[in-house]
């Protein structure tokens, strides 16, 4: 007996999911835009946020069934909120150090 | 194997669950939760970009040597709190949709708006500081 087509327990999430990656892999980018802006001033930080935009790629790939581990569903997203912290983070220490008489990488370099 | 087959497809003799039980929600609806919290989440790092932007690329405002980071710094605060934000309300929402309760309402739209003409209000205090001076 086929499905009706509108009933939601039974209908293909398969175009939800492709729009769901492609989500993902827009976020990613957002990313990799942060880091290139950051690499002009400070290259050392700025590589390692570009690094996070293939990491954050990667985990909109995991196959996630909310059934089986309710609990990973979120702690994926949380993931995406402390990088987007510390990405932050490292956008003001670098807006209120640069420029002064010692930046992050001459700090890295020597300290 | 052909057990295995029939309990995977099995969801015929299952009713519809009761509405006030804590249930998985449809995958679609859990799904389109979370590309309304990566849609915020790209929203906080355009804000991040933008703040720093403001500090790093501009050239310095004449007279206002506090200009650009009175205004970059709180478009990158404001970028990380719409992030843990936004992690709330996917919580939120996840947890009413679980329930089959009425979605709560978002804060978010109305901190990103309080802020952004906040910011604007101070660029253009900042720009006429820095013509009279």
């Amino acid at each position: 007996m086929p499905m009706p087509p509108d009933d939601p327990g039974d209908a293909d999430p398969g175009l939800a999911r492709e729009r769901t990656r492609l989500a993902w892999a827009r976020t990613a980018l957002g990313f990799a835009a942060v880091g290139a802006v950051i690499l002009k001033e400070e290259p050392a930080a700025g590589a390692i946020v570009m690094i996070t935009a293939p990491l954050i790629w990667a985990l909109g790939r995991l196959v996630i069934r909310p059934a089986a581990r309710p609990g990973l569903l979120a702690r994926r997203l949380l993931l995406v909120t402390a990088t987007v912290v510390t990405v932050a983070g490292v956008a003001l220490v670098i807006a209120l150090v640069a420029r002064a008489p010692a930046s992050l990488s001459q700090l890295l370099r020597h300290g | 194997m052909e057990e295995r087959g029939s309990a995977r497809d099995g969801h015929d003799d299952r009713g519809p669950a009761p509405a006030d039980a804590d249930t998985e929600p449809d995958a679609r609806y859990t799904l389109a939760n979370e590309r309304t919290f990566l849609a915020w989440n790209r929203t906080a790092l355009a804000l991040v970009v933008a703040g720093l932007g403001i500090v790093q690329l501009l050239p310095p405002f004449p007279g206002v040597p506090w200009g650009r980071h009175v205004l970059g710094v709180p478009l990158i605060v404001l970028g990380a709190t719409v992030s843990v934000a936004s992690y709330l309300e996917w919580q939120r929402t996840q947890a009413a949709l679980r329930r089959g309760a009425p979605l709560p309402r978002s804060v978010l739209p109305r901190v990103l708006v309080a802020t952004i003409a906040g910011i604007a209000v101070l660029s253009a205090v900042v720009l006429l500081v820095s013509a009279v001076r």
